[in-house]
């Protein structure tokens, strides 16, 4: 019992971080770009795509899960290169050339080090693609962050890479994967007169709340021996794909080393089944919280990962959804008015002044002495807040402005002296009364001052 | 004397001399480079290197993967190592002809790489500039053409047509021999590199721009007796003008001396390309002999695939016809039509394919216009809609709220906290939680990745300002259909 609730914890957490290369849904997207690839690599077709969605939606996982179903055909793998470019690491061509031309082990490359300049290194990448035709390889490239590519000089690798793709050379399949929806008009003319326009949008795969469920389930449940061994099959296939740049095979999660009781798995399964079973389970009403803030799969895999972390073979051996609504109300909390109720009762006090301002002048900026009048008024007649020296709350006053309750006004020119620098506030005036009433002792004075700024 | 007895520049070392001993004599021994003060891994690490490279490549020859990065990079340079891509493992290549399909076989031929050997539609383009190169190379003399048009089409190609056309002519000796030279901006990582690319397409050899500068200047300045004419075709003019616009200068002034014999063409998008970015007298070297391409109508590109197709009865006239009309009413580019083809054999054999287990003969392999329409939506359409659809419930709420906002000041900028006020108003409407503040700044910067907003960068916080980047109609159709 205990060792089973561990090793479930433990290949649970593993499934949800490391398991890059199952995709849940997209069928119709996966074919597509499976046959491009085929076609790529069998036939020496030159081909472009972008894949486009938005951030979570599985694009990385898309591709990582297309190359593990190739790499089994022997056609495939020996008679492709893949080049894999990230537009946050290649940040220009001359990075991105070097790369290529170590990834292809071209003759200008050895032990990883690309040899001669910027322009030859491109000279003879363009040289060697012009002198293939359909008899040589065909070489893969994923460009990731795609958007980023489109921000180079004159787009040179982009225009190079798409014309090849446009004309008899080595077959090449360029691939770019990219958030942004309009990245097409990012390319220049000529570039997007090369660029093929195939263009596959992937957007979250739970479009309703039951396929949501769906995906809930199959991520918390554990598979039966069967399907462990095919994944187990497939993982150890992933050892194939030998490139240095795309690493995920190194690290992938092999669930060849789990082996769980049957009785128990049962169990475990019809559990997690349970907490969704009906339409008033208590389990929904947090699920459906999580699904109306962010559909996609990599933001549920976050909550599933906090929840999966807290069993624990003493106390804690199913998942409940107590847990899930405590995960939920996270989301939903807010992180700000947890920092106003941290804050010191003098800082409270300059706040609700602020917010005195805020309402009266319309949000107009303020500066430390217009508060400090503000404060002083209400302090003189308070029985708690009296006696409190002007340097004890200009450092208040600095404080909220380290922690960026307070925003300075940046456009301000020249130096200004401290007290009299202008800001604004941060906070919505919601915020600011929840947080008096969340505040843990707070003086009946202020509280009441918060209410009316008449005093 | 051999190249390897040559004087060391650094201190011999001990080390360097055995290295020296055990190469054969026919080795070529460079100088040893920038030795790390004696070390005798050295010839170990060397080796080990070597063999590295050896196991790594077995494509070039034996000698070339004995060498050092650095002699091979002067191999290269020298042109003495061509350079190659690997060949599949695989002897029987993919399936021969016979065994395509019909399907298959159209969509080989409407690829954008099989450049066919007579371009349709562009007879008369044709003709100009073999007019003008033919004249050229038969009076030997100089001069230059400027032949634009928007991308796609057919300028390299015609051009290039034009010049195969001309090296048929010469071998058969009914012309005068001639040199031709091809450069392209966009293969260039700056202006001045063209030199080094027409100095080495001249002789091989790669050199410094400088040198490659000075050496270009003596050949075309210098008279020389039976010199040839060189044809020199620049692709992607506008590249190479820099702001002091000196390579284009000295490409274009080279043709005006007599000693040069040097027929520049070159090839730019823009029609007022010279009167525009380049200077007085670049422009009037450039002279006037210009040929604009104009985009294609809907005819021309049916012509284009019908011809790529001939004899094939895989696609539908009227499939054909559905394509050239929708492409030649936006941009009349020939890539743009052709790939649409593809992509429309592709989904034509995708349908078929299950089928195809059932009755094999029944069903016969053609693209018909719905295939076609599925490719156009794909490839064409934007999916701005859809992405709309696909929002979570406070994104879609979010983009209302920023449309609420529009609407109520009339002013196409809002503010974050403008918009967090509507969202507050329609979530009590709808009947959900309050979203924080927090929440709200993490879908509007979500929304903002994808581009459906766009807001100010930097830590503005509540106060940045966004503005939406679909129309309104879109936002209202999207959310209507679906009803949140």
């Amino acid at each position: 019992m205990h060792g089973d609730i561990t090793q479930i914890r433990r290949f649970l957490k593993e499934r949800l971080q490391r398991d890059y290369t199952t995709l849940h849904g997209h069928e119709a997207e996966r074919e597509n770009v499976r046959q491009l690839l085929q076609r790529t690599a069998e036939l020496g077709e030159s081909n472009s795509l972008l894949l486009i969605g938005p951030r979570g939606s599985g694009k990385t996982t898309l591709i990582n899960a297309v190359l593990a179903d190739l790499i089994s055909l022997s056609d495939f793998q020996q008679n492709t290169i893949l080049v894999h470019l990230n537009g946050n690491l290649h940040t220009d061509d001359k990075l991105a050339l070097k790369s290529i031309t170590v990834q292809m082990q071209l003759e200008n490359a050895a032990n990883g080090k690309a040899f001669g300049s910027f322009a030859e290194n491109l000279a003879f990448l363009l040289a060697c693609l012009k002198s293939g035709n359909k008899r040589s390889k065909s070489v893969i490239f994923i460009l990731d962050e795609f958007d980023l590519f489109c921000a180079h000089h004159n787009q040179t690798l982009l225009y190079n890479l798409f014309d090849v793709s446009q004309s008899a050379q080595a077959p090449i399949c360029v691939i770019g994967t990219t958030c942004r929806l309009d990245v097409i008009e990012l390319l220049e003319k000529r570039v997007k007169s090369r660029f093929s326009h195939r263009q596959i949008f992937i957007f979250p795969a739970a479009n309703t709340f039951e396929k949501y469920l769906d995906l809930f389930k199959e991520l918390l449940s554990i598979p039966n021996e069967k399907e462990l061994k095919q994944i187990t099959e497939r993982v150890n296939e992933l050892k194939l794909l030998n490139s240095d740049e795309l690493t995920m095979h190194r690290n992938h999660y092999n669930p060849a080393k789990y082996k769980f009781n049957k009785k128990y798995i049962d169990s475990w399964n019809n559990s997690v089944i349970v907490l969704t079973a009906d339409a008033k389970a208590p389990a929904l009403s947090s699920l459906r919280t999580l699904y109306e803030i962010d559909k996609t799969e990599s933001f549920l895999k976050l909550c599933l990962f906090r929840l999966v972390a807290q069993l624990d073979p003493d106390s804690q051996q199913r998942i409940t959804a107590e847990q899930l609504s405590e995960i939920a109300a996270t989301y939903t909390a807010d992180p700000r008015v947890e920092l106003l109720c941290g804050l010191s009762v003098l800082e409270l006090c300059l706040v609700i002044a602020i917010k005195h301002h805020s309402e009266i002048y319309d949000r107009d900026p303020f500066n430390f002495e217009i508060i400090f009048a503000r404060f002083a008024k209400f302090s003189k007649i308070s029985t708690t807040m009296q006696g409190i020296e002007r340097a004890v709350s200009l450092k208040a006053f600095e404080r909220l402005r380290h922690m960026e309750i307070i925003l300075p006004i940046s456009s301000v020119v020249g130096k200004v002296q401290k007290d009299f620098e202008m800001h604004r506030l941060a906070l919505t005036y919601g915020q600011i009364k929840d947080a008096i009433q969340k505040y843990q002792a707070l003086p009946t004075e202020v509280a009441q001052w918060a209410q009316s700024s008449i005093i | 004397r051999r190249q390897g007895d040559s004087t060391p520049k650094r201190s011999i070392q001990l080390s360097d001399i055995v290295e020296k001993r055990v190469f054969n004599n026919e080795d070529a021994i460079s100088t040893p480079k920038r030795k790390p003060k004696g070390d005798d891994n050295d010839i170990k690490r060397s080796a080990l290197k070597n063999s590295a490279i050896i196991r790594r490549r077995n494509s070039t020859t034996a000698v070339a993967g004995a060498m050092t990065p650095t002699q091979k990079l002067k191999m290269l340079r020298r042109g003495e190592l061509s350079p190659t891509m690997e060949n599949r493992s695989t002897t029987a290549l993919s399936a021969s002809v016979k065994s395509k399909s019909d399907l298959q076989l159209a969509r080989e031929r409407l690829h954008v790489s099989v450049v066919p050997q007579s371009l349709p539609c562009r007879e008369k383009e044709f003709d100009n500039i073999y007019a003008f190169l033919e004249g050229k190379i038969q009076d030997q003399c100089g001069g230059c053409m400027y032949v634009s048009g928007v991308p796609g089409t057919g300028k390299t190609a015609t051009v290039t047509g034009v010049i195969r056309m001309l090296q048929r002519q010469q071998q058969a000796d009914e012309l005068p021999s001639f040199d031709f030279v091809e450069i392209n901006g966009m293969r260039l990582t700056e202006p001045r590199q063209a030199y080094v690319q027409i100095y080495k397409q001249l002789t091989g050899k790669t050199v410094s721009w400088e040198q490659a500068h000075s050496l270009l200047e003596k050949r075309f300045t210098t008279p020389a007796p039976r010199r040839v004419t060189t044809v020199l075709l620049v692709d992607e003019l506008d590249i190479l003008c820099n702001r002091r616009q000196d390579v284009v200068y000295n490409l274009l002034d080279w043709p005006t001396k007599s000693a040069a014999r040097l027929v520049v063409v070159t090839i730019a998008n823009t029609m007022d390309l010279p009167e525009r970015l380049l200077m007085g007298k670049v422009t009037s070297r450039l002279g006037l002999t210009r040929l604009t391409f104009q985009p294609y109508t809907h005819k021309q590109l049916q012509e284009i695939v019908t011809m790529r197709l001939s004899g094939s009865e895989a696609f539908k006239s009227d499939a054909v016809q559905l394509v050239a009309r929708k492409v030649a009413a936006v941009s009349g580019d020939a890539r743009r039509a052709l790939d649409i083809c593809r992509r429309a054999t592709e989904i034509a054999e995708a349908a078929i394919l299950p089928k195809d287990s059932d009755h094999v003969k029944s069903t016969k392999k053609f693209v018909s216009i719905a295939h076609v329409q599925q490719a156009l939506s794909e490839m064409i359409a934007s999916a701005k809609v859809q992405a709309i659809k696909n929002c979570s419930c406070l994104e879609q709420i979010f983009l209302q709220a920023v449309l609420a906002e529009v609407t109520r000041t009339g002013v196409e900028e809002t503010s974050f906290l403008g918009v967090y006020s509507q969202v507050e108003n329609l979530a009590a409407f709808e009947g959900l939680n309050m979203p924080t503040t927090g929440n709200c700044l993490r879908i509007c910067s979500k929304l903002c990745a994808e581009r459906l907003l766009i807001a100010e960068s930097g830590r503005n916080d509540i106060f940045q300002k966004i503005l939406l980047n679909v129309s309104v109609d879109d936002i209202h159709y999207a959310l209507r259909v679906n009803g949140i």
